[in-house]
């Protein structure tokens, strides 16, 4: 799965630290989901599409290898 | 969703704090095989193997309980310290928590088979011994080398 909070994080203008405290979680987790080695839960998937004001399938997107 | 049977975090560091001393403790007395008269105690036991090889249940056996003591400590400090909650515990360490666990109860049951193949009779018992406590060790030592790379090594963008 691809995902674009570094995008969405960029437009916002906030640090991986920022969005870490703003999400509840902690930097390491924030850091493997742009680095695309954690998958979020589906409730940490809403809190960012809250924090960045966009639906969730805007930051989240399916890749071939997801249907495996 | 908040139920996970984990220790609130400051557990984490009593654990630390009892494990170290008592497991230092228990591995010197127990290659001296120190046992003090005055922990020499009559104690109930459920299960009872008599020199002569007589086996029966519930009973008073005289026991020198230093290594009870120390065994109680031990495995109580170490669940503290592998169960106590990271200072910040969310999804992706529970990950890294049971991704650990998984690989400590596998390595600690390789381990054990390859001992139960090798290693036989009285020397096996050395093997049980440290088999009470390894399965929780390898995780905790799993686990927290996991975090302390992921704290380390992680390169920040800001």
């Amino acid at each position: 799965m691809k995902n674009s909070i570094k995008v969405e994080r960029a437009k916002k203008n906030i640090t991986q630290a920022d969005l870490a405290i703003l999400a509840k979680v902690s930097r390491q987790t924030i850091n493997a989901m742009e680095l695309g080695k954690y998958v979020p839960s589906t409730v940490l998937s809403l809190r960012l599409a809250h924090i960045f004001e966009v639906e969730v399938s805007q930051i989240f997107t399916l890749e071939d290898s997801d249907w495996d | 969703m908040k139920l996970n049977y984990l220790f609130p975090n400051k557990y984490k560091k009593i654990g630390w704090l009892i494990f170290i001393p008592s497991a230092i403790i228990g591995l010197i007395t127990l290659i001296l095989d120190f046992e003090p008269n005055s922990l020499d105690f009559n104690v109930p036991a459920i299960f009872i193997e008599e020199l002569l090889g007589d086996k029966h249940f519930f009973g008073i056996v005289n026991n020198n309980i230093l290594n009870e003591i120390l065994g109680v400590l031990i495995l109580l400090s170490s669940l503290l310290v592998a169960f106590s909650k990271e200072e910040s515990e969310d999804e992706y360490i529970s990950k890294i928590r049971l991704e650990s666990l998984v690989w400590a109860v596998y390595f600690n049951y390789a381990i054990l088979l390859i001992s139960s193949l090798f290693i036989f009779d009285f020397a096996f018992l050395w093997v049980m011994i440290f088999n009470m406590f390894t399965i929780l060790l390898f995780f905790i030592i799993r686990f927290n080398w996991q975090i302390y790379k992921l704290k380390k090594f992680v390169h920040y963008e800001e």
